[in-house]
């Protein structure tokens, strides 16, 4: 390679370096500006220009947490969202490594069907699962909700899953066949260990799905299940003032997300890239 | 190890018919390569037999039960496959004793088995790796022991040297016919590789289209092939194939493209019949009289010469052990022995009549 080119490859690597640093920062300004309004009183918060040396206060942090029933709600919210991860994840797996196996022909109308129900507008399932959860006297009810959200979420989790399984080669199920497996045997002592970066990343995204959802949670929930997103936007309000409340409520909602992802940070990645390579 | 015998065996995908009515019997002990082109059907045939594919009709029997319908764990049989189907979040040693740990062996048998296999297979030092750690020949390797460990009626090997570089190839047959000849088991090895066929197997199976096209030793198969196809595909270089007739005087074979080919004792056939006339390159020797052929290419492989011939258009190859000195565009006289001579029928493609 020649100085000349050399040069002009590292002058294109800054550029993507700048454009991207350009871009996280972009993503990141909500968030600093919640971070920032929640240390903040309400009176500094909305001045203009905003002001970048400010007293800090963990008020509003403390009041989250201690006031507001803050705690009742993530608890909810963690249930809920766990409920689904555990149904979802372990349910998702069977069914898409099912898919994989059975002849393409087969599993394609079954994989495009799952994919038109992901397209489908969530607002108008929402408007069923509330009278089917009427019916069942189910309204404010954790099952009610994790299983709508397991239903919403089910065919993300199939499809991602799917293309783990199909990187996995079949000889690998027809060994453990022969060294003397069930069918079932083969899938949970040989697949599934191979496929824990899929899951990881499953579980993730449907994690942060359950944990986010708020339109379920605000028409299936009552007093009793009521979560987080839901809780939080009632906080605030109109009233200004609250604003700093609100902000350090955001604050609080994200740290479990955020703790979770640093933990499976290298996990996310590796499943991540495997799951680009094929399917 | 058990006879294993295939009887009247069809396997149909869909509408498509890829194993036509196959009979095979193997004898305890046996090494059977299963051999012939890709799509010829001998790896769908080793599924059967393995339980990986369900058999449309027919049975196959080992030992004489018939497991034809058998799950392949009841099947009492072990394979090494062509990709050697290794698990990667298994130590070396794990693998090999999978099979055991399954059928609920102890730790203490799985533990002495795994180190008996190993030691006849030289892995003792890999057994802590996994196999990403592993050199594809050590890799084969474990992908046997697996399947020594087992001590299992029937051994089935699915091209699995394919994966190998040449060096590695022939040191890997030679290791799997001494396990052969130490284990004394059933083995039934798929292969395209013709070479292999030929130094490994006690019998071999050539395959064609999804039919068996012929079943002997492998130097039975060599000397005197049933069809064209066979001919054609067991040798490298593989044989000549002359389409012509056979002259008046019976001693000479009138090629269709023209020039005639003389022996010095009369063929086997009728005056003016036609038929496609076979014979090996290392059977078509050079001589002072017989037929006139010039030397159109020569490509010494160090062991051997092979030279390329054009009698009157139509091509021949020739292989000479000893190191002549040819030149190419140089006239030279053919002399072919009349008892190497194979003939077949044009029209069916079967064998006439041969040594």
């Amino acid at each position: 390679m020649s100085a000349q080119m050399r040069v002009g490859q590292q002058r294109t690597t800054w550029l993507i370096f700048i454009g991207l640093c350009l871009f996280t920062f972009i993503n990141l300004t909500p968030l600093i500006w919640a971070v920032l309004t929640s240390l903040k009183d309400p009176r500094d918060a909305f001045t203009i220009p905003p002001t970048i040396i400010f007293e800090p206060t963990l008020k509003y942090h403390i009041q989250v947490w201690t006031e507001n029933d803050f705690v009742f709600y993530l608890m909810n919210s963690l249930i809920i969202s766990a409920g689904t991860v555990f149904i979802s994840v372990p349910a998702g797996s069977l069914a898409a490594y099912a898919l994989s196996r059975i002849p393409r022909r087969s599993a394609g109308p079954i994989l495009s069907a799952l994919f038109t129900i992901r397209m489908f507008p969530h607002m108008l399932l929402a408007i069923p699962f509330f009278v089917m959860g009427t019916f069942l006297n189910m309204i404010d009810t954790y099952p009610l909700l994790i299983l709508a959200l397991v239903a919403i979420n089910q065919p993300f989790t199939i499809w991602l899953m799917h293309g783990f399984f199909l990187e996995i080669p079949r000889d690998l199920d027809e060994a453990a066949a022969i060294d003397g497996c069930s069918n079932w045997q083969a899938f949970r002592i040989v697949i599934l260990p191979l496929a824990r970066p899929g899951m990881t990343v499953a579980a993730l995204f449907s994690l942060l799905l359950s944990y986010n959802e708020f339109l379920f949670a605000l028409v299936l929930t009552g007093t009793d299940t009521k979560t987080l997103p839901v809780a939080i936007a009632s906080f605030g309000g109109e009233d200004i003032s609250s604003w700093s409340l609100s902000a350090a409520g955001a604050v609080g909602i994200m740290l479990p997300i955020v703790l979770v992802m640093l933990i499976l940070q290298r996990h996310l990645v590796r499943g991540l890239t495997a799951g680009a390579v094929k399917g | 190890m058990a006879p294993l015998t295939i009887q009247q065996a069809t396997k149909s995908f869909g509408e498509v018919q890829v194993l036509h009515g196959i009979d095979i019997s193997i004898d305890d002990g046996e090494f059977v390569v299963l051999v012939g082109p890709s799509g010829c059907g001998k790896s769908t045939l080793l599924r059967l037999i393995a339980g990986l594919e369900d058999i449309s009709t027919g049975s196959i029997l080992i030992d004489g039960r018939d497991i034809s319908r058998s799950h392949p764990k009841d099947r009492d049989i072990a394979m090494v496959f062509q990709s050697y189907a290794l698990y990667p979040h298994m130590t070396v040693a794990e693998n090999m004793g999978f099979s055991l740990r399954m059928r609920g062996a102890t730790m203490d048998e799985q533990h002495r088995k795994v180190h008996e296999a190993a030691g006849i297979l030289d892995l003792e030092p890999l057994l802590d790796r996994y196999p990403r750690q592993l050199s594809g020949g050590q890799r084969q390797r474990v992908a046997m022991g697996r399947a020594i460990v087992r001590d299992p009626k029937v051994f089935l090997f699915d091209e699995p040297l394919s994966n190998l570089d040449a060096k590695l190839r022939v040191q890997m047959r030679a290791e799997i016919r001494s396990l052969h000849k130490s284990l004394e088991t059933t083995i039934v090895y798929v292969t395209h590789d013709q070479i292999e066929a030929m130094t490994m197997a006690d019998k071999i199976v050539v395959m064609r289209g999804g039919y068996v096209e012929q079943i002997g030793s492998p130097m039975a198969v060599y000397d005197a092939p049933a069809n064209v196809f066979v001919a054609g595909f067991i040798g490298s270089p593989a044989m000549n194939l002359l389409k012509g007739r056979i002259g008046s005087d019976r001693q000479s074979f009138d090629l269709d493209a023209g020039g005639v080919l003389q022996f010095d004792s009369v063929l086997n056939a009728r005056p003016h019949q036609p038929v496609i006339l076979g014979v090996r390159p290392e059977y078509v020797k050079i001589s002072d009289g017989g037929s006139a052929a010039v030397v159109k290419l020569i490509e010494p492989t160090g062991a051997d010469l092979h030279v390329m011939l054009d009698i009157a258009g139509t091509k021949l190859t020739a292989v000479y052990h000893e190191r002549l000195t040819l030149e190419e565009g140089q006239e030279v006289r053919l002399a072919i022995p009349t008892d190497h001579v194979h003939l077949f029928d044009p029209e069916n493609e079967t064998r006439i009549v041969g040594n």
